[in-house]
């Protein structure tokens, strides 16, 4: 199993070959799509280079889910997500931190929940379970 | 050479405009894989004479409308010359019916070969080029997208639809450096255009400006054009490439 600083390195190294982003500007903290600049067709660039570097399979829609809540009333309400659309996200992105989103739960704000941590984690849980079977 | 060490692939290669093409972009540099469905000879002959001349082209079997039959070629051919920069998407097939006769396998065929076709080949292309930030496609499209002639419903709905495909596409590849224009020939000299210029004969020249029916490489100058660093700020365009012939002036 790769370390945590391993598995970082990596994903880094990844999104400067897929975002064009010079290495110096990825922070643990950046976001892909605000301060990396990814747009959707990159988003599927990401996934393609992660399977290949780390050998594993993405299903679509696990790491960068596409449309979480559907415009579900339940779910989103007044541009705001619910404390049930919290549980929701939190059941299909476990390896999201959602610690400062939860502050201030508006939905223009989810984009920022997809930091080069957030695929660290995911990488890294994905090699856990992979390893366990 | 405007195309040196650059992998272009033709379909529809053999033959007519796919078969100028091949050769434009063989003089300018470009290793050229010529598709051809059933006209082995015709491709065969086209590549020795390519690489007599000192260019290099290879011929390679494939049926545009299959999917799996595309994806295979398009592996073939990297493997043979690797990746591919510049496609040109130039099968395509006739099938003229008056509409209330049309059969519907004949608007089928022309629909999988023509639009379908276009499909596949950049399907098969499109991710690597998108991930090397470069990459050219050029579709061979139709002045009867626009203006359309009796018998042509299937075939005039395919050229349409490729326009349409080129602008959208194009505007998905743009960020990664892959342009995607189209060509839209007007009457070109060729096996395809042979029936309505013989029935139409000298009438034709006459509603062209130019006084002349095109040739196969007045295409492939510009098919070389949309291929060069030249047109690296073109995308998403069809050019008109018909001596005048859709600007609807009324012969004297």
């Amino acid at each position: 199993m790769p370390t945590q600083d391993e598995i970082y390195s990596k994903v880094s190294a990844t999104l400067v070959e897929a975002l064009n982003v010079d290495e110096e500007d990825i922070k643990p903290t950046s976001t892909l799509q605000g301060d990396l600049g990814a747009e959707s067709i990159d988003f599927l660039d990401i996934v393609f280079r992660l399977e290949r570097e780390f050998g594993i399979k993405i299903p679509r829609g696990e790491l960068f889910p596409e449309s979480i809540f559907q415009g579900d009333p339940e779910l989103v309400q007044d541009g705001r997500v619910t404390p049930k659309g919290l549980e929701e996200l939190r059941a299909k992105m476990p390896f999201a931190d959602l610690t400062k989103f939860e502050q201030n739960p508006e939905v223009g704000n989810l984009s920022n929940l997809f930091t080069v941590d957030l695929i660290t984690r995911y990488i890294q849980g994905k090699l856990e379970n992979g390893s366990q079977n | 050479m405007r195309l040196k060490d650059q992998n272009a692939l033709v379909t529809g290669g053999s033959r007519g405009i796919g078969r100028a093409i091949a050769q434009a972009f063989a003089v300018e540099g470009a290793r050229v894989a010529v598709v051809y469905r059933g006209s082995q000879e015709a491709a065969e002959k086209l590549v020795a004479e390519i690489n007599n001349k000192g260019g290099r082209a290879v011929a390679f079997q494939a049926d545009v409308a299959d999917a799996a039959a595309v994806e295979a070629c398009v592996q073939r051919v990297e493997q043979e010359l690797g990746p591919i920069h510049i496609l040109v998407n130039n099968a395509g097939v006739i099938e003229d019916d008056l509409f209330v006769r049309m059969k519907p396998e004949a608007w089928n065929r022309i629909i999988q070969t023509n639009l379908g076709g276009v499909f596949n080949f950049c399907h098969a292309v499109a991710f690597g080029m998108m991930q090397r930030r470069a990459g050219r496609i050029i579709n061979i499209s139709s002045v009867s997208a626009e203006h359309v002639n009796m018998g042509q419903t299937n075939y005039s709905a395919s050229k349409g639809a490729i326009n349409s495909f080129t602008r959208a596409l194009a505007v998905e590849l743009a960020k990664r450096g892959v342009t995607v224009n189209a060509i839209a020939p007007g009457f070109i000299e060729t096996d395809m255009s042979a029936a309505v210029r013989n029935k139409a004969g000298d009438r034709i020249v006459k509603f062209i400006p130019m006084r002349r029916i095109g040739t196969p490489e007045d295409i492939a100058r510009v098919a070389v054009f949309l291929a060069s660093a030249d047109s690296a700020y073109i995308t998403g365009q069809v050019l008109t490439v018909d001596g005048g012939l859709t600007l609807g002036a009324v012969a004297e």
